[in-house]
């Protein structure tokens, strides 16, 4: 188990890109099956109180970004699945363009100087 | 943003089913952790800590989404203001100084505001009131009416077909004895109908009625409401009834409607009468005749298409035929060029015209500045209160936060308690408001002017009082708010016994305190302005005694005696009123200081001894006196001698001169025994010795240089022209020592009746005459005042509770400090130095303003600078001696901290 040094925080806003990303790549999910996912794909580098996802849904919800329905989990509990819809989609890929450009000039601000 | 609306307005529609599902969702969200825990190994109870810890704050969580899931509920803001109530009630001191400061501040806003509304933002409540111009005349006399010949021209210009003209006049109602007089408005007979105003009961006049002598009905009268209820007590048959105005008869068509006080903002009417029937009151000058008489006011409604702008263009271009028309037989040609000159302007005037808006206009919007700094000191002051009551709060607050309230919540119930605060000031203000913004107006009346107003509150005064209420409570809410939000849960489990006051809170607290202080100077040094103004006018030596004249007004021209024989009259009455008991002298006058009967200036006067000046160059005024008018107004006689027996008609024509005449035509040589040519006219000159010298005594204005005046025998003076042309005369009288002016005017009254029992006559004292030019300083100075000393008082209030505050906090500390051997001395000082370092800033602050603001209140300043130094250390001393003494109580307590008690508390 890492320190808590060694976890970052995570950003808002970008707990809602990476939730939306998760729906978009497993389809359907409980917020504990993205909490375990996010916690998966972070190798735990991440320290997040699973709670805060929920935050996460409900913005995403009343933004239309996603929609909700009940259903029955893999050990036939009753839980709340969350999918991706239209509009979310294409604000996934606005999001993911604009992500990658801001990481990519931050990478590149931060290799100024070694690189010579 | 919409969309995100949108979905809170559904999520409230079906707010307790989402609860429950929220509920379902996170308690099964725990389960399923809780699980995983206990499958990799973990004993389930620790699994239990474990699901939560990972999960973090479940309350929290559910609160925050609750919260934000849908609209707040009006269950739980319901609650938020209850429990703002309960703490509110908790700290009954406190809150009842926020309430009083609070009901006192906006209660002035609002009364003031109102007033300032009725005066200058209504509309007359007439049709289309948008439409309405007036017309002034502007010369170089700053003439604003205008002359019935020039009126007569004016309605015959294009354009000019709805005008209509007006005039305010007082009448008498009664012939003999001491007179009862209405307020009357003289207008023409369109007026009603241009202005699409009804009757309340009969009819309006119209057209027909206004024609010399009456129309069809005789000479008719409308009267206003007001005056139907008071002296009529609302009967019904009060319309048939006959008016006698001056001694003539009008008969009453109709009463008008209840929202129209006239076309004078300010004041109002007590019965309106057709323009042309005037003359039927025989009076003299004749006023419909003469274009000097300029008495009239002229309003016109906008023709469709045309601006105030195209109407000026109009009137310029029919200017000169106008005057040419009207021009007035003047002696001068600089007179004729100046009446030429004399432009008429068209200009908006949708409230109608007003002399209040004149005179008052400037006065009250600064009082509303004065109240809205007042104000501002109250908000800084609560803000304080709330900030040190936060801070107190502390425990409570992180209690909430741990058991789940969101920060939010916590401001929302900071704003609930802020809210509940000024609506309840604004409660109680409003009342304070009623009763202040009548008060105020009734302060405007005097014995020449009714002031009037409607004061009904309008959607101006609502939204101004509602948007000051919420803008109050969130001014001060705003920083405790911020810092209460801050408040972690854990903060309740931590113990804080050591009682080390942050930094922070007391750099806010500081902040808010320099405010109060500068914004109180502020209002102190207006207040010091407006009362040394005030001080210096009331008090300047007018040259006569101000306390023991009572003057009458004696009219005689219903007397049978012709006026050949009035100057012989004049001196009967003079001696049956001298020999009153009581009466210590009588004297006669046609001008008394600042009096009705008015000032007259004499055209021409030379001195052969200096030809350089005459009264064509400087104003002279010219008073016929009698014998002992000098001893009767205490004014001194420098040199020469009074008037007396000998200075008949047809003796050698004799005169008094006062100083500034000396000084003028003579300079520092003696004036007795020097010669003057009076010339009346081109045919009567005469030659007149001047006999005496007295001391400057003031006649047309309390505030302007006392102009060069010249005393004339009333025998000589007085010929048969001006006998015929003015019937009037002032008796004045000195009240003996021991009797009193209200005691007196029973038995002079029938002492000058007992003389000529047709003689009318009116009473007044030289105080209240003079009352009257001194009502916009004496109301400057006395509510600056009143909220000077309040602004004074929250200020002192507020710096005692931070002190007092402050100490509280410090206690271990300073506990601690004098166990180390601090005498209570320098402890008294460490607590003093720092509530003097706040306030040598706020008063550093506060100079610096109110240097800067001064320079807006010049003109309505007398006799003193608006930069007055006087009035700045004043207010500074007094702010600096009340903020030590607020101070000090304090700062004393905490130098009589028992070190070991707090020690034990520890």
């Amino acid at each position: 188990v890492a320190t808590t040094k060694d976890r970052s925080e995570v950003l808002q806003g970008t707990l809602d890109l990476m939730v939306l990303k998760t729906l978009d790549a497993l389809g359907p999910l409980h917020g504990y099956g993205i909490a375990r996912r996010l916690e998966q794909v972070s190798d735990d580098q991440l320290r997040l109180n699973e709670g805060t996802v929920y935050n996460s849904l409900l913005r995403l919800v009343q933004e239309g970004w996603i929609s909700s329905a009940w259903g029955a989990s893999e050990s036939n509990r009753k839980a709340k699945f969350y999918s991706i819809t239209k509009t979310g989609r294409k604000q996934l890929a606005r999001e993911t363009e604009s992500w990658e450009r801001f990481s990519g000039v931050i990478g590149r601000v931060l290799r100024l100087g070694t690189d010579h | 943003m919409l969309r995100v609306l949108l979905s809170r307005v559904r999520a409230t529609l079906r707010r307790s089913r989402l609860d429950d599902e929220l509920d379902d969702e996170l308690r099964e969200h725990l389960a399923m952790l809780q699980e995983r825990f206990v499958r990799n190994g973990r004993d389930p109870s620790e699994a239990f800590y474990a699901a939560r810890r990972q999960f973090g704050g479940v309350t929290q969580v559910r609160e925050a989404l609750m919260e934000r899931s849908a609209l707040p509920r009006m269950d739980v803001l319901l609650q938020d203001f209850s429990v703002a109530i309960r703490s509110l009630r908790a700290t009954p001191v406190a809150t009842a100084v926020a309430v009083l400061s609070l009901a006192l501040g906006i209660g002035a806003n609002t009364a003031i505001f109102s007033i300032l509304n009725s005066l200058l933002l209504k509309s007359l409540p007439v049709r289309e009131a948008s439409q309405l111009v007036t017309l002034d005349s502007v010369g170089p006399n700053e003439y604003f009416e205008i002359s019935y010949p020039v009126w007569n021209q004016i309605r015959q210009v294009r354009g000019f077909d709805h005008s209509f003209a007006w005039a305010t006049d007082r009448v008498r109602l009664s012939d003999t004895g001491e007179a009862t007089f209405a307020e009357a408005v003289w207008a023409s007979g369109n007026v009603f109908e241009v202005l699409g105003v009804p009757a309340a009961l009969g009819r309006t006049f119209a057209i027909r009625d206004d024609s010399r002598g009456g129309g069809a009905n005789g000479p008719v009268a409308l009267i206003s409401y007001r005056y139907w209820q008071q002296h009529f007590g609302g009967a019904a048959d009060a319309v048939g009834r006959t008016l006698t105005v001056e001694r003539v008869p009008f008969t009453i068509i109709g009463v008008a409607a209840p929202s129209f006080l006239g076309l004078n903002v300010g004041t109002t009417f007590d019965v309106m009468l057709p323009l042309e029937t005037e003359p039927l009151l025989g009076r003299t000058p004749e006023r419909l005749e003469i274009a000097t008489w300029t008495w009239l006011q002229v309003m016109a409604r906008l023709p469709p298409g045309q601006t105030p702008e195209s109407l000026t263009v109009a009137l310029r271009a029919a200017q000169p035929g106008i005057r040419a028309e009207t021009m007035p037989s003047f002696d001068h040609v600089e007179d004729r060029g100046r009446y030429l000159r004399a432009a008429l302007i068209a200009k908006s005037a949708p409230g109608g015209v007003s002399r209040l808006r004149r005179q008052y206009g400037t006065a009250l919007s600064t009082l509303l500045v004065v109240v809205g700094l007042v104000l501002l000191v109250a908000c800084a002051n609560i803000a304080t209160l709330m900030l040190a009551r936060t801070a107190a709060r502390h425990d409570e607050f992180s209690v909430r936060r741990a058991l789940g309230a969101s920060g939010a919540r916590i401001v929302r119930l900071l704003l609930a308690e802020s809210l509940v605060l000024s609506a309840v000031g604004t409660g109680i203000g409003l009342l304070f408001a009623q009763w202040g913004s009548r008060l105020l107006v009734g302060q405007l009346s005097t014995w020449a002017y009714t002031a009037v107003l409607d004061l009904s509150p309008d959607w101006r005064v609502l939204a101004a009082t509602s948007a000051t209420t919420v803008a109050t409570a969130i001014f001060f809410c705003v920083v405790p708010a911020y810092r209460a939000a801050g408040v972690a849960p854990i903060d309740a489990l931590k113990r804080r016994r050591l009682g080390l006051a942050g930094n922070s809170s007391a750099l806010s607290g500081g902040a808010l305190l320099i405010v109060q202080v500068a914004v109180s100077l502020l209002v102190l040094v207006g207040a010091a302005l407006f009362l040394r103004s005030f001080t210096a006018l009331a008090y300047r030596d007018l040259g006569f005694d101000r306390g023991r004249i009572l003057v009458a007004v004696v009219e005689t021209r219903r007397s049978a005696v012709p006026p050949a024989g009035r100057v012989e009259l004049y001196e009967r009455v003079r001696e049956a009123v001298a020999r009153v008991p009581g009466v210590e002298s009588a004297a006669l006058s046609m001008a008394t200081p600042l009096g009705s009967a008015g000032v007259r200036f004499t055209p021409d006067i030379t001195a052969p001894a200096n030809p350089v000046f005459s009264g064509r160059n400087v104003r002279i005024l010219t008073n016929p006196v009698s014998p002992d008018w000098f001893r009767t107004f205490g004014t001194k006689i420098l040199a020469g001698r009074d008037f007396d027996g000998r200075d008949r008609a047809g003796a050698q024509n004799v005169a008094i001169v006062n100083e500034a005449f000396a000084t003028h035509y003579f300079g520092a040589a003696s004036p007795l025994g020097q010669t003057l040519i009076e010339a009346n006219s081109p045919m009567d000159r005469r030659s007149v010795e001047i006999v005496g010298l007295v001391q400057d005594a003031a006649f047309a204005s309390v505030r302007d240089p006392i102009e060069p005046t010249i005393y004339r025998p009333l025998t000589q003076r007085l010929d048969e022209r001006w006998l015929t042309s003015v019937s009037n005369i002032s008796v004045s009288i000195r009240v003996a020592q021991g009797s009193t002016s209200a005691r007196l005017a029973a038995s002079v009254a029938a002492a000058i009746s007992g003389v000529d029992r047709d003689l009318a006559f009116t009473f007044q004292t030289l105080t209240e005459t003079l009352s009257v030019f001194y009502i916009r300083e004496r109301l400057l100075a006395l509510l600056s005042g009143f909220f000077g000393v309040l602004a004074l008082l929250i200020a002192g209030i507020g710096l005692y509770g931070v002190t007092a505050y402050s100490v509280n906090r410090r206690r271990t500390e300073l506990g601690i400090r004098m166990a180390l051997g601090a005498t209570p001395r320098s402890v008294l000082w460490l607590v003093l130095s720092r509530v003097l370092m706040f306030v040598g800033l706020g008063v550093l602050v506060g100079v610096g303003v109110s240097i800067w603001a001064s320079q807006f209140l010049a003109s309505l300043l007398f006799g003193i600078q608006a930069r007055d130094p006087v009035a700045l250390i004043e207010a500074a001393t007094t702010l600096v001696l009340v903020a030590v003494l607020a101070g000090w109580f304090p700062a004393w307590r905490a130098s009589h901290v028992d070190p070991a008690s707090v020690l034990q508390e520890s």
